[in-house]
């Protein structure tokens, strides 16, 4: 009969397949979860180059308890329920002992819930919601910026130093863009700082309407808290409807700013615009970021621009770290390695804070930099301590 | 008051924009009952091939544009053979192709073009001031009369030269069209791919506004529908109409109601034309 | 005669029995991982199976499927997180709250038929999904909704046996309904829409009705997958997951029982493969899909059917 056939094939191949995935065992893999397609593929191009560079580090150094590292970058397109069932498959499929990356807060939050469920450790480099660490799941790590600490460190204090009268907020109907509207509502209520606050769609292309609402408020600055090709088109249109560059507008994220794209779609309305970045050729906090830098650049032939790179490069250097000092695998054994990481990275040292009850649980925050775009030049306009340069406002 | 100005004037030229958008899409419905899926990923493909014409290849932006455009009517004409030809008749097959085709062609773009957005150069730059009262972007301006153009020559070619003419025999009585000697397997050839065309069009002329992304072309082929629905299925002053009712709803609604829902308004349109005149402002009631 | 039909009817029961009993097996063999493409695959297999109710057997090609299935996944989860209401209970409202507006807009768009019926559809479910994404408030947009699952304590097996119980269920209600009274008239409308509505068959009702009870089906899918992941998102009333389970249909083969279950787990088990290469699994199946549809539009079980028939002349 022919149904017993097909059965029989169905039946080899199942067994097939899961007979695979048992095989190889002497090589220490990392997962990663990262968008390698979706609208922030960029993203996970950049993962590529970090790992790449991490791999190269780690390994020469002998790898990991004596074994070479190897990593599995799953997808997750950007979307939450890909992200958890790429976190599930790294959990289930390949049993890796720790996972690190993300880049997006709500496909984070999805993953901390079946990090939690399957108890895989997992160490989070580019999601800034808060809750990521403020729900304190014991197997979950952030070596990365947070909402709150991005916002009470460097953009609301920046608008204030610098003497900004009135903010006008654009955020996307995104996790990352609702949670740091939020903050900084909050962080300029309290400074006495006058402001409105603007919702868009997330895949938004054509702002004019919104645009010409702001203009009528009369900001001076434009908090903008949209991510990907909408920034381009945002920062664009700002420049033809006039509102820019009297009005000077902060990409809130930082890589759209950075993407080779940028220029072409931006055109002159990219001068002066500001960006968040955790990374300058000129501000080096470590040896390990000039050894990143020079790598790269033997690498790739180019310098690093997008600064995740560099992000995910930290965190699969922080999990090698603790699985060595761990000297094992088992998850308990990593959580408590990681708990008293002291690791030095592109950005500074790594310590995670212990509080509980905060977002501080587990959370690393790396200093970052607020960069302007001056003759198509990076230059950092704050902190006072790392600036390359004075901010310039528009005229 | 100033403010007011620009919503209409944004509504207004959006309102073309997707006029023109819709035409590809109106003309293929009408003649040949096939409701085009992929009209999105035409729209990108000539985006993109516009963009790489003119960028990697460095061919002057005003070759490049009609060029990307011709490549798409090939492309039409190579689907309507190949794909749509054995379907007609049965509206389901035809429906059910053009959809996995669309996501095919999604895919396609995605791996081929990479998933960053890609803007052709503009032809002019900067903005113009209105009146004194309000700026608008230049390339807007031209791109509006550009499109203002090819719907002109659309009207023409229907209306007055003979291919128009078998175009419209076709639409309205396949069985006697083709008793006084029309070829319909040519016309719904030509048809698919001057649809196909337009779409590319479409493409070529607001890409160095907006530019594409593979993932961009099912809001574009949503936004056609609706305006070929509103207008009705097969009427070019229809595309028009609905092309700039769309347009206007869509961008006072954000201004004054709220940006976040910008996009509903024309969903819920279509949905009330359907329901109450499904045969659209201009279309014909015997369907 | 009559013995030719009972000796076919009881070799269609030892089969059916002898999947029914093969697939209350794969939790004692099964990794956690394989366990959960299974599962997964079970849910198709309900989306899949009442989308080709409609599609297959009426010829109304309703994009709105995946929709409804978001309809059920929202309300049984948001009355699980605002009103503490047992997920048990709530997939329940959910199927109803997703019958009833399968109700009304089959009432709206049935007599319209075609490509309006598609356009519509179309349009409701874009608008539905963006409705979902705006209101985060209550939706949680596409930061996803977290809700609890069916049991305290989590356990894959018992996922996957619910899963199965309640599939083989709605492919039951299938199976009895195309081979019932409305099943003919089904296929007396699809065949010959003019011929069955001059023979004194309510078309429009039929059509109605058919539509409700899958809008229903996929509602209770929807509401289980969700309880499942335990976090509902916009994904799934997305036209993604639609074309997912349209390309199920169509290559599993539209209009036949066992089609969408076949193209369910073919399609299913296939993309867990080819992730390992990268991202190409949809548009591979598009390709299929394209192929299929041009050249063998009855699917893999039309070619198997036809070789099937074949063997036996």
């Amino acid at each position: 009969m022919e149904m017993k056939r097909w059965m029989i094939l169905l039946m080899f191949l199942s067994v097939l397949g899961m007979v695979s995935s048992g095989w190889a065992a002497d090589t220490i893999k990392i997962g990663v979860v990262g968008p390698r397609t979706g609208p922030a593929a960029a993203t996970g191009k950049a993962f590529e180059e970090g790992i790449a560079i991490a791999l190269d580090h780690i390994n020469a150094k002998g790898g990991v308890l004596g074994k070479q590292v190897e990593v599995v970058f799953e997808d997750t397109g950007g979307v939450p329920e890909k992200a958890a069932s790429a976190f599930e498959k790294l959990a289930t499929r390949d049993k890796v002992p720790i996972v690190v990356g993300e880049s997006h807060s709500s496909s984070a939050l999805a993953e901390i819930e079946v990090a939690n469920r399957y108890k895989v450790p997992f160490i989070i480099c580019e999601a800034w919601h808060d809750d990521i660490t403020k729900k304190n799941y014991k197997w979950v790590f952030r070596a990365g910026p947070v909402n709150s600490g991005v916002v009470d460190f460097y953009i609301a204090p920046f608008v204030k130093d610098n003497g900004f009268k009135k903010v006008a907020i654009v955020r996307e109907n995104s996790d990352w863009g609702v949670g740091i509207a939020e903050r900084t509502e909050t962080d300029l209520k309290n400074f006495g700082i006058p402001f409105i606050t603007l919702k868009v769609e997330r895949e938004s292309k054509d702002f004019y309407t919104e645009l010409t609402k702001i203009k009528g408020e009369k900001p001076d600055i434009i908090l903008a808290y949209i991510y990907g090709t909408g920034l381009h088109f945002f920062v664009a249109q700002a420049n033809e409807v006039g509102l820019s560059p009297k009005c000077l507008i902060l990409d809130g994220a930082g890589p759209p700013s950075l993407w080779d794209t940028f220029w072409k779609n931006v055109g002159k309305a990219g001068e002066l615009e500001l960006f968040m970045s955790s990374m300058h050729e000129k501000v080096h906090l470590t040896p390990t970021s000039r050894k990143f830098w020079d790598d790269y650049k033997k690498k790739y032939g180019k310098e690093p621009t997008d600064y995740k790179t560099r992000s995910i490069y930290n965190v699969v250097l922080i999990a090698a770290d603790a699985i060595s000092r761990a000297k094992s695998m088992g998850n308990e054994a990593i959580v408590t390695a990681l708990e008293k990481t002291n690791l030095e990275v592109t950005t500074g040292n790594v310590k995670f804070g212990l509080k509980q009850g905060t977002y501080e649980y587990h959370q690393w925050m790396p200093p970052m930099l607020i960069v302007q775009w001056q003759d198509q030049k990076q230059v950092v306009v704050y902190p006072k301590e790392a600036a390359t340069g004075t901010l310039k406002k528009g005229k | 008051m100033s403010e007011f100005l620009m919503y209409l004037t944004n509504g207004m030229v959006m309102g073309v924009i997707n006029a023109i958008s819709a035409i590809g899409v109106s003309l293929i419905v009408g003649i040949m009952r096939v409701v085009n899926f992929a009209h999105g990923e035409l729209y990108i493909f000539a985006g993109y091939f516009s963009y790489h014409l003119s960028t990697s290849l460095g061919v002057p932006p005003l070759i490049a544009m009609p060029l990307s455009v011709f490549f798409i009517f090939l492309v039409g004409i190579g689907m309507e053979r190949t794909l749509i030809r054995p379907t007609y008749g049965n509206e389901m097959y035809s429906l059910i192709i053009t959809f996995v085709l669309s996501i095919v062609l999604q895919n396609a773009a995605l791996l081929i073009f990479g998933p960053y957005p890609n803007k052709p150069p503009n032809l002019v730059s900067g903005a113009t001031n209105i009146f004194g009262l309000y700026h608008y972007g230049n390339q807007r301006l031209l791109t509006f009369f550009i499109s203002i153009g090819i719907l002109l020559f659309i009207f023409y070619l229907i209306k007055k030269t003979w291919f128009g003419k078998s175009i419209r025999a076709v639409s309205q009585d396949r069985g006697m069209a083709s008793l006084v000697g029309v070829d319909h397997f040519r016309v719904n050839m030509l048809s698919f791919g001057l649809g196909a065309a337009l779409a590319g069009a479409a493409g070529v002329v607001i890409a160095p506004i907006f530019p594409v992304t593979p993932t961009g072309s099912s809001a574009i082929s949503l936004n056609a529908f609706v305006v070929v629905v509103l207008g009705g299925m097969g009427s070019l002053k229809g595309c028009v109409v609905g092309g700039l009712l769309l347009g206007m709803i869509e961008n006072l609604g954000a201004a004054y109601i709220s940006t976040m829902y910008r996009h509903i308004f024309g969903f819920i349109i279509l949905i009330l034309v359907l329901v109450f005149r499904p045969w659209g402002i201009f279309g014909q009631k015997t369907q | 005669m009559a013995n030719a039909q009972q000796k076919r009817n009881f070799k269609k029961l030892w089969i059916i029995g002898f999947f029914v009993l093969l697939a209350l097996f794969p939790p004692f063999f099964l990794s956690q991982y394989w366990l959960h493409v299974m599962i997964i695959s079970l849910f198709y297999v309900m989306m899949a199976s009442s989308w080709n109710l409609i599609a297959g057997f009426t010829g109304q090609v309703s994009f709105a499927h995946a929709a409804f299935s978001g309809i059920g996944a929202y309300v049984s989860g948001m009355l699980a997180v605002y009103l503490g209401l047992s997920p048990w209970l709530g997939i329940f409202v959910g199927m109803g709250v997703a019958a009833l507006l399968g109700l009304a807009l089959g009432y709206l768009c049935i007599r319209m038929g075609g490509i309006y019926l598609s356009l519509t559809t179309l349009g409701f479910s874009e608008i539905l999904r963006i409705i979902i994404t705006n209101e985060d408030q209550w939706t949680r947009g596409t930061m996803g909704l977290q809700v609890p699952g069916f049991f305290t304590e989590y356990s894959k097996t018992s996922y996957y046996y619910l899963f199965l119980i309640i599939a083989i269920l709605i492919l039951l209600i299938i199976y009895w309904i195309i081979h019932s009274e409305m099943g003919l008239t089904f296929r007396a409308v699809l065949n010959d829409e003019l011929a069955a509505s001059s023979s004194g068959i309510n078309t429009i009702r039929v059509r109605i009705l058919a539509f409700t009870i899958s809008s229903a089906m996929a509602g209770l899918a929807g509401g289980l997958y969700g309880h499942y992941l335990m976090l509902i998102t916009p994904d799934i009333p997305s036209l993604g997951q639609m074309f997912l389970v349209l390309a199920m249909v169509v290559i599993g083969g539209m209009g036949s029982f066992i089609g969408p279950i076949m193209g369910s787990f073919i399609l299913e088990i296939l993309s867990e493969y080819i992730r390992i290469y990268g991202e190409y699994h949809v548009l591979l199946f598009g390709l299929i899909a394209l192929g299929i549809s041009r050249f063998a539009p009855e699917g893999v079980m039309g070619v198997l059917g036809r070789r099937w028939k074949r063997a036996w002349a």
